[in-house]
């Protein structure tokens, strides 16, 4: 009975943590309309600052938090929603979701480098002590984390109910023109709710870190508070109540589950659950939202599409591309970088492109942003070593398979939602798949999954020059189908669907259906990159798939134009080439990348600028010739050339 | 009933059927009644007006009727099918077609696309060959949307690409195909959702304010081409503030005003009707109108004052 209690009451607490996260969650998207992906590095900036204060530098408590608290957090949320987040008003769906991605990858890789990974710290309990309470000992500092959640939550519920300041901060994000008509500034409102939100964001990363008893690190304070993500996603992103009490609910939940269910598992096993449950948790909350009703939103997107190459084209510039290909791979056949063939990364390049075209369809034809290609990849290198040894054309037929499949069982529960849903179940997963399996010893065992060159009848691809140029023709090909793709019937409703849920359905096409569909295409295409990446590198690790060098090669994507077959073979170009050169500042690159880029929604290819002085990047758009008279004329007036008077 | 077989049996003219039936229809935001009791009818081969102030439930309806809200009560039925609980893809594919009031195009394609996504809708993308088979009308030279006649299909492209042209020429926009939708001006983008519409050759055409922004030539020509649709066999439902082009053109309208039908009947009907007088103008007090409306619809008189202004006919409303 006092185990129970106990665990009830760190139940509790975790879940008063997760609630001042989450709630700071649910206020910045109240105000800004954005979820903010960066909510668990603020508070893990937060938590290593604090602990740089105190620790370090040996300030009294107090002062470190009002530094930490009043100062660092609400300057960075005012700093963040001026210089980031109000240009991006009128901006495609999924840039505010890349830049806030950006800011979390920036916030990781400079913590990266001020605080060294290698080190342990542990962050001493705001207040020290502790007291027995009906047969159990209870931390003063676990009272302190509860006391202040309740205090944020019935703060803010006064703030968003009572107060003047309340009922705009609420009423910013429906209608900004009519606030400003009332004579309040919405982007003030809107700045209110940022600092608010980084507020509660290092509020929970201070209040949580002295809990973490075997030190801070900076992947796991980042991703402590996706338990958070959950809790707000129940509260719909905006009841603060329900997502405290679901915060509550969960933290009691994992706690139980740590303590009752997993010491039942195998060793293994109980690792996976350990590190997984907070995604788990994620991925529970998204498949039992009710669905979102779909509205007609009258916003006509007037971004220009950048022009799309004819049949004719792709196939002139694909056989172009393979020439080069062939002429690198003579000229640079010896060349090593630090200790690398050329070619093999080359190889790497050509994966990661193909990985970078899977993007391109679901996130830049259809409007699905996709956080979890690469653990599509790695599921795909794991099937490839598994089926016959690898190597085996077999092996890539079934890597593009399993992939396509599991990728439409992830998107099938949360077609019904709105794309953020969808970013957030791929967030969820790609963490889990990371975490539960990749990291798993038994999966790619403790030196890596072996997985040899391919070999077909009569040829083998065993050589560095063989496999780049095969990867190279497996590029080609793919991006001749995305483009073929894109010039379809199926690509013309990818891009519609994305344009207007609202006019697609009522023109009898079926929403879910086309994006299952494109979420599974997209990732077959990655498994079957992931595949071709096993046999480039022809040994794959746990860290391989990461979450983060995932979500960073989005970025790099969208930076170069997610909408575009150059953009995903650029991307995956500078992600090799920065990775070799600067491997620990690459999440800085692509988050500084993807905020300067801003708003154009085609990436530096979209920049008419550019395209000036590279002959090569098509021009955007359709043209707009000088409107015709119109006449009515075939269709019902009569007059020359109709049958309808007759 | 794949759309395009479905519309183009109606080239033997209007029938006498019931294309739409709305029934005791109401939805509530909040607190705030959307729609209270809705009730109306749309034949087969006639233009029918949903007529109101703004704010009345007009668009609210549309999307009941088309399954982008669902009710809280009532029915919505396609001749006799129940099609309340619908998805809206398949109420489309049943022959339910619309536009919006505040425009919902396909914003990075050309008009041309636009249209040609609405043609294809039928048509599954992993068996393209199949287009051919969905078009029958024109590779063999039927070529009519809803009775309208489209030409035969001539030039270079698909019969997509082909079709998709003719019935942007048909709205008007002969040699725009190309133009990106977004960038076209409110009119041609209003026309391009038109042609979308049609391109899935509908039993029932739902028209949220198709009008606004065309200038008096257009609205005419607008007015022509509906016309012309419903003697095809379509029926048309057609929410307008242009009353000259309502007027004109319908042959029945209903008045929303809060929520509820406060009026039905031919156009002379309800020019006269004092309801829709006080709706509009606030010109008589509502009690004054419930009782001059009651005499209008019961072919009586009120007899302390022996007059009802506006209906010197007395001749009774439909419901």
């Amino acid at each position: 009975m006092s185990n129970f209690l106990q665990f009830t009451v760190f139940g509790i607490m975790l879940g008063a943590g997760y609630a001042i996260a989450a709630t700071g969650l649910v206020v910045t998207y109240t105000t800004s309309g954005v979820f903010n992906f960066a909510q668990g590095a603020v508070g893990m900036i937060a938590a290593f600052g604090y602990w740089e204060l105190v620790s370090a530098h040996h300030q009294p408590t107090l002062v470190a938090l009002l530094l930490v608290l009043i100062l660092g957090a609400s300057i960075a949320g005012a700093f963040v929603e001026r210089v980031l987040m109000r240009r991006l008003h009128g901006a495609s769906a999924e840039r505010p979701v890349m830049v806030t991605l950006g800011l979390m990858v920036i916030l990781t890789g400079l913590a990266t480098v001020v605080w060294s990974p290698t080190v342990q710290r542990t962050v001493n309990p705001q207040i020290n002590g502790q007291f027995r309470l009906v047969g159990i000992n209870i931390q003063y500092q676990y009272v302190l984390i509860i006391g202040v959640a309740i205090a944020v939550a019935a703060g803010l519920r006064l703030l968003f109910y009572s107060t003047r300041t309340g009922y705009a901060l609420r009423a910013v994000v429906d209608d900004p023109e009519l606030l400003g008509m009332a004579g309040v500034s919405p982007n003030r409102m809107s700045q209110y709710g940022w600092i608010l939100g980084f507020f509660m964001a290092a509020l929970s990363g201070v209040m949580l870190a002295p809990t973490q008893t075997t030190g801070i690190s900076i992947e796991s304070m980042t991703l402590l508070v996706v338990s958070g993500y959950a809790a707000a996603i129940v509260g719909r992103l905006k009841h603060i109540p329900l997502t405290f009490a679901a915060a509550i609910a969960i933290g009691l939940a994992e706690n139980y589950i740590l303590n009752y269910i997993e010491p039942h598992l195998s060793s293994s096993l109980q690792r996976d659950v350990d590190v997984s449950l907070p995604m788990i948790f994620l991925f529970i909350a998204l498949v039992t939202l009710p669905s979102v009703r779909l509205r007609a939103v009258g916003r006509l997107t007037s971004m220009r599409a950048p022009r799309v190459a004819s049949g004719k084209e792709s196939l002139i510039g694909g056989a172009a591309f393979l020439v080069v290909a062939v002429v690198v791979s003579v000229a640079f056949a010896s060349t090593n970088i630090k200790g690398t063939t050329l070619l093999t990364l080359g190889g790497m390049v050509m994966c990661l492109a193909i990985v970078g075209l899977s993007l391109v369809l679901v996130t830049g034809y259809s409007g699905q942003v996709s956080l979890c290609q690469f653990s599509f990849m790695g599921i795909g290198a794991f099937v490839m070593g598994k089926v016959a040894g690898g190597g085996s054309l077999a092996g890539l037929l079934a890597a593009t398979a399993v992939c396509a499949g599991i990728g439409a069982l992830v998107a099938l529960p949360t077609i019904r939602l709105s794309d953020l849903y969808l970013a957030l179940a791929t967030f969820a997963f790609a963490d889990a798949v990371a975490q539960g399996f990749f990291a798993d010893g038994s999966v790619y065992g403790s030196g890596g999954l072996q997985i040899a060159r391919i070999t077909l009848p009569g040829l083998s691809f065993g050589g560095d020059t063989a496999e780049f140029l095969l990867v190279t023709v497996f590029f080609v090909v793919s991006a001749w189908l995305v483009l073929a793709i894109r010039r379809s019937l199926f690509g013309r409703r990818l891009v519609a669907v994305n344009d207007s849920p609202a006019a697609y359905a009522t023109v009898g096409l079926n929403i879910g259906f086309t994006k299952v569909a494109v979420f599974a295409i997209a990732a077959g295409m990655a498994g079957l990159a992931g595949g071709l990446y096993g046999t480039v590198q022809q040994i794959v690790g746990t860290t391989d798939f990461d979450i983060f060098p995932g979500i960073i090669f989005v970025l790099f994507v969208t930076i170069w134009g997610i909408r575009t077959v150059s953009g995903a073979f650029l991307a995956a170009l500078t992600y090799v080439a920065l990775n070799q050169i600067w491997p620990s500042s690459i999440g800085i690159f692509a988050g500084l990348g993807v905020i300067l880029i801003g708003r154009a929604a085609n990436g530096i290819l979209g920049i008419e600028a550019i395209h000036v002085r590279l002959p090569w990047v098509k021009d955007g758009g359709a043209t707009t010739g000088e409107a015709p008279t119109r006449t009515f004329g075939s269709l019902a007036l009569g007059g020359e050339g109709s049958r309808a008077a007759s | 009933m794949p759309q395009a077989e479905a519309t183009l049996a109606t080239d033997d003219g209007p029938t006498p059927d019931h294309v739409l039936t709305v029934e005791g229809v109401a939805v509530r935001f909040g607190g705030v009644a959307a729609l209270s009791d809705a009730n109306l009818s749309v034949r087969a081969g006639t233009v029918t007006g949903l007529i109101g102030p703004n704010g009345a439930g007009k668009t609210t309806l549309f999307n009941v009727i088309s399954g982008l809200q669902t009710p809280d009560r009532g029915t919505v039925l396609l001749y006799d099918t129940d099609i309340t609980k619908m998805k809206p893809h398949r109420r489309a594919r049943l022959g339910l077609a619309r536009t919006f009031q505040r425009l919902e195009l396909f914003g990075t394609l050309s008009a041309g696309e636009n249209v040609q996504v609405g043609l294809e809708s039928s048509v599954k993308w992993w068996q393209w060959r199949h287009v051919k088979r969905k078009f029958p009308w024109v590779k063999e030279g039927v070529a009519s949307v809803g009775g309208v006649p489209l030409g035969e299909p001539t030039g270079p492209g698909s019969l997509a690409v082909v079709t998709s042209d003719r019935l942007l020429e048909g709205v008007g926009l002969g040699g725009m195909a190309a133009d990106q939708a977004s960038a076209m001006p409110t009119g041609l983008a209003r026309m391009v959702e038109l042609a979308r519409a049609l391109a899935m050759a509908p039993k029932i055409l739902l028209l949220d304010e198709p009008g606004s922004g065309l200038d008096d030539a257009e609205s005419q020509a607008l007015g022509t081409l509906l016309t012309t649709l419903a003697k095809g066999g379509m029926g048309v439902l057609l929410v307008e503030h242009d009353m000259e082009l309502v007027m004109r053109i319908c042959d029945f309208v209903y008045v929303l005003d809060f929520g509820d039908i406060i009026a039905s009947g031919t156009p002379e009907e309800i020019r006269r009707d004092p309801m829709v007088q006080a709706a509009y103008l606030g010109a008589v007090s509502e009690t004054d109108a419930q009782k001059t409306h009651m005499a209008a619809t019961h072919g009586t008189t009120d007899g302390a004052t022996g007059t009802t202004p506006g209906t010197d006919d007395g001749e009774a409303t439909q419901a």
